[in-house]
């Protein structure tokens, strides 16, 4: 870590500050940023780190307080004013056009020339071309501007994301701020080292602001961390002087449950509950077979192109396979519909949860009874008041707030949203299995740790759980079963009743 | 610590280059998605052919050909503009209201037998401009009132046959006088249709809009996400009333050709164009949501449709079938032509 504190401040915020009604979101904000520097900002959803971001990329305008770019006093009227002074923001959802080419993303925000294309509109490919590969080149990536966005990869993506948040500011020659909206949210562990390798090159040319909810990440990459809660910012500290149990305690204003749990072992009288023998589905999985009994959770390990999101959907009926077979609850057909897999009492709560798993224009109470109505239903008609109550008691039970079952699911917060996914499920008189595929995506620690209690608790109740995690310390911390699959095969089992894998020995199976 | 270690040497440079081999096999898929489409239409157009010079031999002759040219001349002048409209994500069924206002303007403003000005050139200034202002009225409806494109061009067709009506009013039947004019879209200028030259001229100007203009560019944006179109400060408002504005403008000159082709002026020139354009973009595999497609699958798409038609005739279809016979075909067509695009989950409205 180089030595920061003799160089002028990047940008500087004094005592900002931001209020919508009543609600202040960001109170009294003060930080200074120098050049070279990697700044962790962490928190818990909904402590104010969206609306500070919106104020520095120009989407908001501050309150009270002064910001300070380059030592200048600066108020951003719009984003393209913290364009042009050199501050640019890689979005959580990725704002890519995904069918034009990597070049013209990197080159939509210059100003006027608006990357060679002329007054008339006509474009200038080779001088838009070489621009783009220039951005790239500072950045270090050896992409190809002409590529098409929908043939990269994720990592890839995010690269184009960075490229065309410093571009404005390399034409300009000003210093860039990359403002990093949590790149690695969605990332499989190989690839969230490769844009941490990446983010780490951005110290040569400018300063980042990196937030993330993975608190181990913060701590390898950044040089400071700052905490904000409640709207303020209420620590600052380099990341030498702070452990991640600290930053927790600071985040959450409490203490981890780090609780470890006691793995049972197969007890050898109960039968599976879901049992695939030998599936394959070409060029994406082959020869899997799983087992996965009532109250065990068990948890697939691999990279985004090892196909165990593929096989949890096939689990659920909602992709196809070639051949093998899945079972569930002792009946065995080839190819389940969802509708066949529901009846079974299979519940899948997926990766999507905005796409698939919800409504969002429809109150939380309707989602909730939406698959399994139970005695919200007589027949074909529905009891809105039974709903209702049924929906209280899994807002209570789940700990879903705020406590107002009747509003729309998408005002909800993501992990509140997540419990109204699960109770959907839960609902059911008769659930034997819950596929979960990334049930913590997107979630901050607090909001991560009750969703994870209360997985536990269903399958505390019987329900065997196939769960594809987002980390290994994910699996490790919750799983009683673990399955390593690599190139669409199974490359490891551990049962972790009696096995005991290091991070090490998982992740050499999954590479 | 491991972690640490991991991530800093071995773990990076081992998925760095398993990255890099997944994407290759990405980007060859992806390759061959793309090509794939317009191959599978080329093949399909070639069996059409095949099967309809078996049925009659009078189907592969040089003066069919050329027939079957001059009939897709107006549909591919047409269908560029769709192509632009639907890349957006919108759709303009207004094709054949604005055919017929615009071809009975020119008429009425051209040498014809009600007598009347022949205000030579100028009557086509004036009825493409009647087409111009068609266009922008549903552009400017559609964006700033955010009125669904689908509602406002469909109102539209209907104010531009009504345009059509009034101006063709109870009087004798407007004739083409111009001798040089009359078919002159079916003439023959260097082996092909003089008609078939125009679209020719259209399609690669369409073209060339799409792939290196502004406009072009912008569209496809819209058409795959207009958020993020707002977001950086692109012109979505301008582009998309600009993109009406020119469909408009291809429809108008496509009428104007069916006025010449037709000889006479009549509200109704453009009457079954809308039936094969927008089919013919979406046999060409232009998403109906926007964002991915292009003009020259349209082409195919239109030639396919055409052939489709022109065979059926040649090979002894009763007239009273045709429709039905073309309309089952038509549905069959999309079914196999969005085939590859399917997707289990995949949900259509």
């Amino acid at each position: 870590m180089n030595d920061v504190t003799t160089t002028p401040a990047v940008l500087r915020l004094d005592s900002v500050s931001k209020s919508f009604g009543s609600n202040r979101a960001v109170r009294g904000v003060s930080l200074n940023i120098h050049s070279g520097e990697v700044i962790g900002l962490i928190g818990e959803n909904g402590a104010g780190k969206s609306t500070l971001l919106k104020i520095l990329s120009g989407n908001y305008r501050h309150d009270e307080g002064t910001i300070a770019v380059n030592g200048q006093t600066i108020q951003f009227r719009g984003p393209a004013d913290a364009l042009r002074a050199g501050i640019g923001v890689v979005h959580q959802e990725q704002s890519l056009f995904t069918n034009l080419t990597v070049a013209e993303n990197i080159e939509v925000n210059t100003p006027m020339g608006r990357g060679g294309v002329n007054r008339l509109g006509l474009y200038n490919w080779r001088r838009l071309y070489a621009d783009a590969a220039k951005a790239l080149d500072l950045i270090g990536s050896h992409l190809n501007p002409k590529t098409r966005v929908s043939d990269l990869s994720f990592v890839d993506r995010q690269m184009v994301e960075i490229a065309r948040a410093i571009r404005v500011s390399a034409a300009s020659h000003t210093t860039p701020l990359v403002i990093l909206d949590e790149p690695t949210a969605i990332l499989e562990r190989t690839e969230t080292a490769i844009l941490e390798r990446e983010i780490s090159k951005l110290r040569d040319i400018g300063s980042v602001i990196f937030v993330s909810h993975r608190l181990d990440e913060v701590m390898r990459i950044c040089d400071r961390v700052v905490v904000m809660r409640d709207g303020e910012l209420i620590a600052d500290r380099r990341v030498d002087d702070v452990t991640e149990e600290e930053l927790f305690r600071l985040m959450v204003g409490r203490e981890t449950h780090a609780a470890v749990r006691n793995r049972r072992s197969i007890e050898p009288t109960s039968s599976p509950v879901i049992s695939i023998h030998d599936l394959t589905r070409a060029g994406s999985y082959a020869d899997v077979s799983i087992n996965a009994y009532p109250g065990r959770i068990l948890a697939i390990l691999g990279t985004s192109g090892s196909g165990r999101e593929s096989v949890a959907r096939a689990i659920f009926g909602a992709e196809g396979f070639d051949s093998g077979s899945v079972s569930i609850a002792g009946y065995s057909g080839r190819q389940l519909s969802i509708k066949h897999a529901v009846d079974l009492g299979v519940g899948y709560v997926p990766a999507e949860r905005k796409t698939e798993g919800m409504v969002g224009g429809m109150p939380a109470d309707e989602n909730i009874t939406l698959t399994h109505p139970g005695s919200a239903a007589l027949g074909p008609f529905e009891l809105p008041r039974r709903r209702l109550s049924l929906a209280r008691m899994w807002f209570e039970k789940l700990d879903i707030r705020p406590r107002e079952p009747e509003h729309m699911l998408q005002d909800f917060s993501g992990g509140n949203q997540q419990k109204v996914v699960l109770a959907k499920w839960l609902n059911s008189s008769n659930l034997k299995a819950l596929v979960l595929d990334h049930p913590l995506r997107g979630l901050d620690p607090g909001a991560a740790e009750t969703v994870n209690a209360q997985i536990r608790s269903v399958c505390d109740d019987g329900t065997a759980i196939i769960l594809i995690p987002d980390t290994i310390d994910e699996a490790l911390d919750i799983a009683d079963d673990i399955v390593v699959m690599r190139d669409g095969r199974i490359s490891g089992v551990f049962d972790l009743g009696h096995d005991n894998p290091a991070t090490l020995d998982l992740l050499e199976r999954m590479l | 610590m491991v972690d640490k270690v991991l991530s800093e040497q071995g773990a990076g440079s081992i998925s760095t280059t398993a990255i890099r081999i997944r994407e290759s096999g990405i980007e060859r898929r992806a390759r061959f998605r793309g090509l794939a489409e317009p191959l599978s239409l080329l093949v399909a157009l070639a069996v059409l052919i095949g099967v309809f010079s078996l049925f009659n031999e009078r189907f592969l002759t040089a003066s069919n050909f050329q027939n079957v040219l001059t009939q897709s001349a107006i549909p591919l002048i047409v269908a560029v503009g769709a192509t632009l409209v639907i890349l957006l994500g919108s759709i303009d069924l207004s094709v054949e209201g604005v055919m017929g206002a615009t071809g009975m303007t020119w008429i009425l403003l051209s040498a014809n037998s009600r007598g009347g000005g022949d205000l030579g050139p100028w009557a086509w200034v004036i009825a493409l401009g009647v087409a111009l202002v068609l266009g922008v009225a549903s552009g400017l409806i559609f964006t700033a009132l955010k009125v669904p494109s689908f509602i406002v061009t469909l109102g539209m067709w209907y104010v531009g046959l009504g345009i059509a009506t009034m101006l063709y009013g109870t009087d004798l039947l407007p004739r083409l006088e111009d001798e040089g004019l009359k078919g002159w879209t079916s003439r023959i200028s260097f082996g092909l249709p003089n008609s078939f030259w125009v679209a020719l001229l259209v399609i690669g100007l369409g073209m060339f809009v799409l792939r290196s203009t502004r406009i072009g560019r912008v569209t496809l944006a819209i058409g795959n996400s207009e958020t993020i179109v707002r977001s950086a400060g692109l012109p979505a408002f301008r582009v998309k009333v600009a993109v009406f504005a020119i469909a408009a403008l291809l429809s108008g000159l496509g009428g104007i050709l069916a006025t010449v082709q037709l000889d006479i002026g009549s509200p109704t020139v453009g009457s079954g164009v809308l039936f094969i354009v927008i089919p013919a973009v979406v046999i060409g595999g232009t998403h109906l949501g926007g964002g991915k497609g292009g003009i020259l699958r349209t082409v195919l798409g239109v030639f396919l449709l055409t052939i489709l038609n022109n065979g059926l005739i040649l090979s002894g279809v009763e007239s009273s079938y045709q429709s039905a016979v073309t309309g089952a075909i038509l549905v069959a067509a999309i079914v196999f032509a969005a085939w590859s695009q399917r997707d289990r989950l995949q949900v259509a409205k």
